[in-house]
C-alpha cells in the first residue's frame, strides 16, 4: 500500500547565488577593497573601458573577466600589468557568484582596493545573478541599435550607472543617441547615463569620476 | 537562457526532499517564478521534461505559479506589487501603480521557488 503526502519543499533555486554574493561582499570589505561589475552586450566596449580605467587611475586594481570559452579578454587585460582571474564560464551565459568567489580566491586581494568584474556579454541573464559587487555598470553601444534600451528594460533598470559607447558611429550606423538616453532616462530616472567614445578616451574622466564618488562614499 | 541550471537546481530540491520522505514517486512539483526571473516557463518545462527522465519524477505533473514583482517607490513610498507593462516585452517595464513612476527599488519577483511537491511513499514510512 501507498500513501499520498503533499510535501512542504521551500527551496529557492537563486538563494544559493545570493548568499555566496553577500560572502563576496564581505570578503572584499574586510579587505577594503571597492568592487564595480560590469554588464553589457558582446563588443559593447567593456574590455576597452576596463583597460582605460587602468591605465588612467592609480588604484591597485585586480581584474575577473567572464568569458563563455576564450581568455581573450584576460590576455587584453593582463597585458596592463595588474592581476587578472579569467574565468570561462562554458555553457552559461552568465558570471555567477560561485564563479566570482573563485575568482576572487585567484587575486591578490590583499594589494589591491578596487576589484572590477567583467561580465560574459550578455543584457539578460547576469540580471537574475548578484555577484557581491557595490556597483553595476551596463555598458552599451550605438552599434547594436538605438532600440537597445527600450528592449531591455530590466538591466537598465537595474544597473547604477548606463554607458552609451562608440557615439563616434551613431551617424555611420543611423542610431539616434537622443532616444537611447531619452529611453534610459524614462526606464532609470535618477541613473547616471554617460555617453562615451572609448577608442578617444571621451566620456572616460566622467566615468572614472562617478566610481571615485561612489566609492567614497562607502 | 540559464535554464537549464535552474532546472537542474528545482530537480535536485526535489529529489533531495523525496528521499528525505521515502517517496517511491513524485505526482506533482509546484514551482514559483518571479515575474522579474530572466527565465521562460515554457523553456524550463521543457527542459525539465529531458531532466526527469529516468528519475522518481519522470511522472510528476510540473505546475507553475508567478511571484509578483514587489517595489518600493521612490517618488510616492508605495510598497506592494508593480504594474508590470509587458504590453510588448516578455521582460516587463516595472511601474509604479500609483503614481505610474519607473524610479522604484525593486524588493522580489526575480526568485525561483520549489514550492512542494505531492509523493507517494510506503505506508509503514
Amino acid at each position: 500500500m501507498h500513501q499520498v503526502a503533499d510535501v512542504e519543499v521551500a527551496k529557492n533555486i537563486m538563494d544559493a547565488n545570493k548568499r555566496l554574493a553577500e560572502k563576496n561582499l564581505k570578503n572584499l570589505e574586510e579587505k577594503g577593497i571597492f568592487c564595480v561589475d560590469f554588464v553589457g552586450a558582446i563588443g559593447s566596449g567593456k574590455t576597452t573601458l576596463i583597460e582605460e580605467i587602468i591605465d588612467n587611475t592609480d588604484y591597485n586594481i585586480g581584474v575577473i573577466a567572464g568569458d563563455v570559452i576564450s581568455k581573450f579578454d584576460a590576455e587584453r587585460i593582463e597585458s596592463h600589468n595588474v592581476p587578472v582571474a579569467g574565468l570561462n564560464t562554458g555553457k552559461e551565459c552568465h558570471l555567477d557568484a560561485h564563479l566570482v568567489g573563485h575568482g576572487l580566491g585567484d587575486l591578490p586581494l590583499d594589494d589591491l582596493d578596487m576589484v572590477i568584474i567583467e561580465n560574459v556579454g550578455n543584457l539578460i541573464c547576469p540580471v537574475d545573478f548578484e555577484l557581491g559587487s557595490h556597483m553595476r555598470i551596463v555598458v552599451i553601444s550605438v552599434t547594436e541599435g538605438d532600440d537597445t534600451v527600450e528592449k531591455h528594460p530590466i538591466i537598465f533598470q537595474t544597473s547604477d550607472v548606463i554607458i552609451i559607447n562608440k557615439i563616434d558611429l551613431a551617424e555611420a550606423v543611423g542610431a539616434d543617441v537622443d532616444k537611447m538616453v531619452a529611453d534610459a532616462k524614462k526606464l532609470n530616472p535618477n541613473v547616471k547615463i554617460i555617453t562615451s567614445n572609448l577608442k578617444e578616451g571621451n566620456g572616460l574622466d566622467e566615468i572614472i569620476k562617478v566610481i571615485e564618488d561612489k566609492k567614497e562614499r562607502l | 537562457m540559464h535554464e537549464l541550471s535552474m532546472a537542474q537546481g528545482i530537480i535536485n530540491a526535489v529529489l533531495d526532499t523525496a528521499e528525505a520522505n521515502n517517496a517511491t514517486e513524485v505526482n506533482e512539483v509546484t514551482v514559483e517564478v518571479g515575474r522579474l526571473a530572466m527565465i521562460n516557463p515554457e523553456q524550463l518545462q521543457f527542459i525539465l521534461g529531458v531532466l526527469v527522465e529516468n528519475t522518481i519524477i519522470e511522472d510528476a505533473e510540473i505546475k507553475f505559479e508567478e511571484i509578483p514583482a514587489e517595489i518600493d517607490c521612490s517618488d510616492c513610498n508605495f510598497h506592494g506589487d508593480a504594474i508590470l507593462d509587458d504590453s510588448d516585452h516578455y521582460a516587463p517595464i516595472v511601474r509604479c501603480p500609483e503614481c505610474d513612476s519607473l524610479n522604484v527599488e525593486i524588493l522580489n519577483g526575480k526568485d525561483i521557488v520549489v514550492k512542494n511537491i505531492v509523493i507517494e511513499k510506503p505506508d509503514d514510512s
